[in-house]
């Protein structure tokens, strides 16, 4: 018998559409699920089904039926569950109850009613399996996003559940802690045999882990099967998948190791890689930035221009000064040294699109900024959501939306006072690959037509397809400077593409060379 | 488990309740002054660096711009007490509103009285600021009788909201800043920042709430034993709290009924209490030496703040009419300083959590989880 069985499953949340419309699942025991697809295909109802949240938090209207270990969750409430499934949510924000790790982990195991010994090793236990033993102490608000995640997934196993559930565990998070709790997932399943089911955007590191994937469509799970033959078609496939379908090869690779291989048979002529090119006016110099924030050295003497047609990509880890940066250029933060000279307007959008939404539609939320700066005309509003994708959503309210989608609408709201730079920060965090490629189209176009765009990610990805200049940050000061492709191609965090094909950035200069040869 | 202060959090609600205690039993300003000047001391040597104690100094600037609030709104309607430091234009409100005279004389008398009062409640505000800086509340929720463990986690889990409202405000402020390009427009400004901060904080508290379903919470509740119990145990605390309140007030025979009847609801709830089963605790933090040290020597001071005031010591309460310096005497000053007790406590070092980080560099590569579970690793 499986462990988690999904039958003919039909919900809808209270007073709206189906959001799971007939799903049929068998999660097998000891296996890694991937569980993939847009924003609002209702992967994460699917997946807060299986612990009973929906419907015994949410309301709404529930059919058919989920059968977790044996246990119903129509007769088991999500407490009731807790021994055999640990959840986890996609904000490591959200789910700490007590302000200490440890403490925190103990809590699951309180409420089960664990013996006091059996407690004590439990907990022990976990901080070992997922390496947070050294952050027993800490306050999970003073953590990075990468080690709160993994103290939130320890929480989730403390009781020794025999499923984990992950609703997109690492959106929030940059590479290097995205890897860090994959890399502990996979260790929990190899070494514990637990069961995973796991939704994730981003495959190119959750796409190799799994054993078997499911991509879910309009509230409908299609047929799971091996990650490679199922993600062949799906558009937000991993860049080295979709390299391969362009240069027909079979099988298709999952990992820059296989694709590396298959490579070697790969004969390219050279096509004329895109030219730099000629730089535009100035629009914004940072010179000799230097930023102290808490007594702390963030930027020391950092110098930044953009000019007209420049996307420029900021790099570099967490706390490496990318926000401050782009906070100094927006004039949010003072500069203790050094001048930043705007002679374009420039605007920001910050990280989390949240702290900004608050009209009741779309439209109204980037009609707002143009009142605010006292415009009448309003037919920019139009081209904006256009622009950004947002049409079809321009009635609906900004909250109700997915992560990708309320960053688009932030991006609009701010973009539609006609700034001449954007500064976006971390625009694709937690963004499914259609909410990219309309951003991807929205800032190109606004470069294209005069503008410039500044961009602190970490989604190399991204740079290869978008930017046209990089910056590495580090330690306050810049690592590297330079056309995007001369800096991303001498990086240990180069794009996939690049590592498999050099010196191609993206799928697509390599299409157009396959298109030369033929 | 480790731990951010050396005491247990319930012996430093004894402390600030004993503050607390000794600020309402002598209200003079010069001994308020003290207790105010003890807790800041006692903050700054033992709170870890959580948002909390940052909070300490807003709380205590708060207390005071309520105080000042309260003296000039005192000033404004209190006359002809004593002397007239100005006048200033008057008007009389309407009958509905209580017909008093607003403006008119601002009296010296009535400042300074105004004052004192007020510099109470800063001083009572201090002691639970002090308090909120220095404990874990989910420590304090742990020590608290089962019947009221869910309780006492909703309430925790709600105050833990506050540092993060505080966050997403400035988060608020900054987006609505970057929006018109740094133009900074007023109107409609407050809508811009509260909604978001509200939404915000409903989306968190219902993704919190999920959290804890998920993980558990509420899945045995206590059973009717140790509820009676529980309430028994409040039902004491407070009519000996009475009772004792009622001896400072010269009113016996209440204060007799009270200890009476408290002393019975305080026996007859160990009785349920000693019947009903254990909650399962995590490595509940057991009390030292230094707690009860502590615990004892705090509880002295509103003792001997007491003792005073039932000896007809003079000094404790200040008037301004007759305008006269605070006097100052010898007994509630010794009893005030024994809220210094914390002091003599070691410290845990403040930047603790700096030196695990330095100690922990590349503390990413875990062990294989098989050689820890089953087997004892080598």
């Amino acid at each position: 018998m499986s462990a988690i069985q999904i039958r003919d499953l039909r919900f809808a949340y209270p007073d709206s559409e189906p959001a799971i419309d007939g799903a049929d699942l068998d999660v097998e025991a000891g296996e890694i699920l991937l569980v993939t697809g847009g924003s609002g295909s209702g992967k994460s109802t699917l997946l807060r089904a299986v612990n009973g949240l929906v419907p015994h938090s949410t309301g709404g209207s529930f059919g058919g039926d989920v059968v977790v270990f044996g246990r119903s969750t129509r007769t088991h409430r999500p407490r009731e569950l807790a021994d055999v499934v640990g959840f986890v949510h996609q904000d490591p924000e959200a789910q700490f109850v007590v302000d200490q790790v440890e403490a925190d982990l103990a809590f699951t195991l309180e409420n089960l009613g664990t013996p006091p010994a059996a407690m004590r090793r439990r907990v022990e236990e976990v901080l070992d399996a997922l390496g947070i033993a050294h952050l027993r102490s800490r306050a999970p608000a003073s953590l990075s996003g990468g080690e709160r995640q993994r103290c939130a997934i320890a929480g989730a196993l403390a009781a020794g559940p025999q499923a984990l559930v992950l609703d997109e565990p690492t959106s929030q998070l940059d590479p290097q802690g995205a890897e860090d709790v994959l890399a502990a997932i996979g260790r929990l399943n190899t070494d514990l045999g637990t069961t995973v089911l796991i939704a994730e955007h981003r495959l190119e590191r959750a796409g190799p882990l799994a054993d078997r994937a499911v991509i879910v469509e309009s509230g409908r799970p299609g047929l799971p099967g091996l990650p490679g033959p199922v993600l062949a078609e799906y558009p937000g496939a991993p860049s080295v998948t979709r390299l391969g379908r362009v240069l027909g090869w079979d099988p298709l690779p999952l990992t820059v190791r296989d694709a590396r291989r298959l490579a070697v048979t790969v004969e390219l002529p050279l096509a004329d890689l895109p030219e730099p090119a000629a730089p535009g006016d100035l629009l914004v110099r940072g010179e000799r930035i230097r930023v102290d924030l808490g007594g702390r050295k963030v930027l020391d003497g950092v110098d930044l221009e953009a000019r007209r047609g420049d996307v420029l990509a900021l790099l570099g880890r967490n706390g490496s000064g990318k926000t401050t940066l782009l906070r100094a250029l927006a004039g949010l933060i003072d500069v203790e040294r050094g001048a930043v000279e705007r002679i374009g307007s420039v605007a920001y959008v910050p990280q989390h699109p949240g702290s900004m939404l608050f009209a009741p539609t779309v439209r109204r939320e980037v009609t707002e900024t143009l009142r605010l700066l006292g415009r009448r005309d309003h037919g920019d509003v139009d081209r904006w959501l256009e622009a950004l994708g947002l049409e079809s959503l321009a009635e609906r309210h900004p909250r109700s939306l997915s992560g990708g989608e309320r960053q688009r609408v932030a991006i609009a709201a701010v973009a539609v006072g006609g700034a001449d730079v954007l500064l976006l920060d971390e625009p694709t965090r937690g963004m499914d690959w259609p909410s990219r490629a309309a951003l991807e189209q929205a800032v190109r176009a606004h470069a294209n037509n005069g503008g410039a765009v500044v961009l602190a990610t970490h989604d190399v990805e991204l740079v290869a397809r978008l930017a046209t200049h990089a910056v590495v940050l580090g330690d306050g000061d810049v690592v590297a400077d330079g056309d995007a492709r001369t800096v991303l191609s001498g990086s240990l965090f180069a794009p996939q593409v690049l590592r498999v094909l050099p010196p191609y950035l993206t799928v697509e200069e390599v299409a157009l060379a396959v298109g030369a040869r033929q | 488990m480790h731990t951010r202060t050396p005491l247990h959090a319930v012996t430093w609600l004894i402390w600030a309740l004993a503050a607390a205690f000794t600020v309402q039993l002598a209200p003079s300003p010069v001994y308020v002054a003290v207790v105010i000047g003890i807790c800041a001391l006692v903050v700054e040597m033992h709170a870890p660096r959580t948002a909390f104690s940052r909070a300490f100094p807003i709380i205590l600037s708060l207390a005071v711009a309520f105080g000042l609030l309260r003296v000039l709104l005192t000033a404004l309607t209190s006359h002809g007490i004593g002397d007239v430091w100005f006048t200033l234009p008057s008007f009389e409100l309407p009958r509905v509103l209580g017909g008093f005279t607003v403006g008119g004389t601002i009296e010296g008398p009535v400042v300074l009285q105004a004052s004192a009062e007020a510099f109470v409640i800063v001083g009572v505000i201090a002691a639970f600021g002090a308090f909120n800086a220095l404990a874990s509340h989910y420590e304090l929720v742990q020590s608290a009788p089962r019947a009221f463990h869910e309780l006492g986690l909703v309430v925790t889990v709600g105050i833990a909201f506050v540092p993060s409202t505080i966050l997403s405000i400035q988060a608020a402020r900054e987006a609505d800043k970057a929006r018109t390009g740094g133009r900074v427009v007023r109107r409609g400004r407050l809508l811009r920042l509260v909604i978001p901060v509200l939404e915000s904080g409903l989306e968190r508290a219902v993704a919190l709430a999920e959290s804890m379903d998920s993980r558990g919470f509420a899945r045995s509740t206590a059973a009717r034993a140790e509820q009676a119990s529980a309430w028994c145990g409040l039902g004491a605390l407070v009519a000996l709290g009475g009772a004792f309140v009622a001896l400072i007030g010269r009113a016996d025979a209440a204060a007799l009924g009270l200890s009476i009847a408290g002393s019975a609801l305080l026996v007859f709830a160990v009785f349920l209490a000693s019947r009903a089963t254990e909650r399962m605790r995590y490595r509940p933090r057991p009390l030292t030496g230094a707690d009860w040290t502590v615990r004892g020597a705090s509880l002295l001071a509103p003792i001997a703040v007491g003792i005073a005031a039932v000896a007809g010591d003079s000094s404790l309460v200040w008037v301004a009419q007759p305008l006269a310096w605070p006097s100052v005497s010898v007994l509630p000053v010794v009893g005030i300083l024994f809220l210094l007790a914390p002091m003599l406590v070691r410290p845990i070092a403040a930047d603790r959590d700096a030196d695990e980080i330095a100690a922990h560099p590349v503390a990413r590569t875990a062990p294989g989880v098989g050689a820890l579970i089953g087997s004892k690793p080598q």
